[in-house]
């Protein structure tokens, strides 16, 4: 993590689900990514089975694509616990 | 709706009402594409476009069939169309194949109809992923689907110079697999 970016906590991540104004963020490998500019995130979810303001350790291996897809996305943060 | 042919597929293990959300997001991105496309297509002109007219104009017509395929399998599982088009539009499991700002660039229409078909690819791979072994009717029609789109993106990918698609034009029919869903 560089100096700057932010430490979120899971419990917190949750409040970053892309609904009613909040920022959408995900987390994947220790990473929390802004996602809201992507069309396939709108309202914060993708693809009808995944919502932003989560980790979404493990979904990546039923998903269509790999994580090149994530790592278009800035990063704001890092996860932070458990 | 078909009662039990839903109870079967909710008996199989599939959430029945996430499927029908993304048959109605993908039945949305057909529909849209087909709009897009036709725009996309009177603008292929010029030396370079009009040889990528002819399979804009197939792909174009098989995704409006996809569009025609897709609905009675919605309303077959209880599902249906948003009453709004708009709403319909907006819910597209795809971005907008827009025309690119300058659209005499043929490099840019070809990028943004190979990520049109790329997203497609993606979205029936997973409908099938989700389907398959458990609602054998709905992994039919998305496998047909599928099958079609992956012609489409190694159809423009060829254009791009990602290598041959190793397939020729279609002979005067559209929808080689997805036509028995028309019927």
């Amino acid at each position: 993590m560089s100096l700057g970016m932010l430490s979120i906590a899971r419990e917190e991540l949750r409040r970053y689900n892309g609904r009613s104004g909040a920022p959408a963020y995900i987390a994947y490998e220790g990473s929390v990514y802004d996602v809201p500019s992507s069309f396939l995130w709108r309202n914060g979810k993708h693809q009808v089975l995944h919502e932003a303001g989560c980790d979404l350790a493990g979904c990546l291996d039923q998903a269509p694509h790999g994580e090149d897809f994530l790592k278009r996305f800035p990063v704001v943060g890092a996860l932070s616990g458990d | 709706m078909a009662k039990v042919a839903r109870e079967m597929v909710e008996r199989a293990g599939v959430n029945v009402d996430q499927l029908l959300e993304l048959l109605v997001n993908n039945a949305a991105a057909e529909l849209t594409t087909f709009y897009y496309y036709t725009i996309l297509r009177v603008n292929l002109i010029g030396l370079q476009g009009e040889g990528i007219k002819e399979i804009a104009e197939t792909a174009r017509i098989e995704d409006r069939n996809h569009f025609e395929a897709l609905v009675p399998r919605i309303y077959e599982l209880g599902g249906k169309l948003p009453d709004n088009m708009k709403d319909f539009h907006d819910c597209s499991a795809c971005p907008p194949a827009s025309l690119p700002q300058d659209p005499t660039d043929i490099q840019a229409m070809l990028k943004v109809l190979v990520a049109a078909e790329r997203c497609a690819v993606r979205g029936y791979t997973h409908i099938c992923n989700l389907t398959a072994g458990k609602d054998h009717r709905t992994y039919d029609l998305s496998l047909a689907i599928l099958n079609e789109e992956v012609e489409h993106e190694s159809w423009f990918s060829e254009f791009l110079g990602e290598g041959p698609s190793g397939h020729f034009l279609r002979r005067c029919e559209t929808s080689p697999f997805v036509s028995k869903f028309l019927r």
